[in-house]
């Protein structure tokens, strides 16, 4: 993918086989839609996007297909709109993005203590913006684990089914779950199809050998 | 999924759909804007038409290391 030059710090770079890279896209497409709405060049990509075999994963390509439908009658205002009745109200808004929340966070236990160090093991800082557990960051950061970017190659899996099962397994289930019964939810409810589906499609594949 | 789980996990995410050229290539226009704050860049020429393969070759391009 990227090229190398003279001073590149990694020694090489494998390039990555097509079904990890998926799975990098989708993180990468999910962490994009919780940090901010789909603008319109975003929105006409994903509906001009071929559809997943139902033959594979029935739910996720049900949940992908819809969503690419969706896509194509949504316009971006609509969008940032929605985004902002979910998510933006501070204190009020009627689902958290915050891993913390789902987990039954205690002041002591948060996971936003966790997650900091945890990133800062797997060599990535935790951006300034945010807490640390903002599920957009912690997808954001599944991307570079699965791979690669920021300078850092790919994870081994095996790090990255702990990050995975540390912050990604027990959130987001009833994170999408929530976005899903949200009662602004339109768009966001095809999203959270393609969450759910694709975070238990990643948990089961991470339980193989 | 129709068939019993593949013993290998690579196969077990191809058979998911996982892989397949068409969708992976869409998402990772998603990149282009990844942390909040961070200012949606203008659409480049707000190009006409869909021109994926342009689209991800600049992407990867302003990624290289």
């Amino acid at each position: 993918m990227s090229a190398q030059t003279a001073a590149a710090p990694l020694a090489f770079h494998r390039t990555l086989p097509p079904e990890e890279a998926a799975r990098g896209h989708f993180y990468a497409l999910l962490a994009r839609m919780l940090n901010a709405p789909p603008d319109a060049g975003l929105l006409r990509d994903i509906a001009s996007a071929p559809p997943l075999d139902p033959d594979g994963d029935a739910a996720l390509a049900q949940a992908w297909n819809s969503l690419v439908a969706a896509a194509s009658v949504m316009d971006a205002e609509a969008a940032a709109e929605e985004h902002d009745a979910l998510f933006a109200a501070p204190g009020k808004a009627p689902v958290s993005l915050y891993a913390g929340f789902y987990m039954g966070a205690t002041a002591v236990e948060h996971p936003r203590v966790r997650v900091r160090a945890d990133l800062a093991a797997l060599g990535l800082a935790p951006r300034s913006t945010e807490p640390e557990d903002h599920l957009g960051g912690i997808l954001e950061a599944m991307r570079v684990l699965v791979a690669g970017g920021g300078g850092r190659g790919p994870a081994p899996l095996a790090e990255q089914r702990r990050f995975f099962e540390a912050y990604v397994a027990p959130a987001a289930g009833p994170f999408f779950e929530a976005l899903g019964a949200a009662e602004p939810s339109n768009f966001y409810r095809r999203v959270a199809a393609v969450g759910a589906a694709f975070v238990a499609l990643e948990a089961e594949s991470f339980s193989l050998d | 999924m129709k068939t019993p789980k593949p013993a290998s996990r690579r196969k077990f995410l191809l058979a998911a759909g996982l892989g397949g050229a068409g969708a992976a290539a869409v998402v990772a226009t998603a990149r282009k804007a990844a942390s909040p704050g961070t200012p949606e860049t203008a659409a480049a020429g707000a190009a006409e038409g869909y021109r994926v393969t342009a689209h991800i070759e600049k992407y990867y391009k302003t990624t290289e290391v």
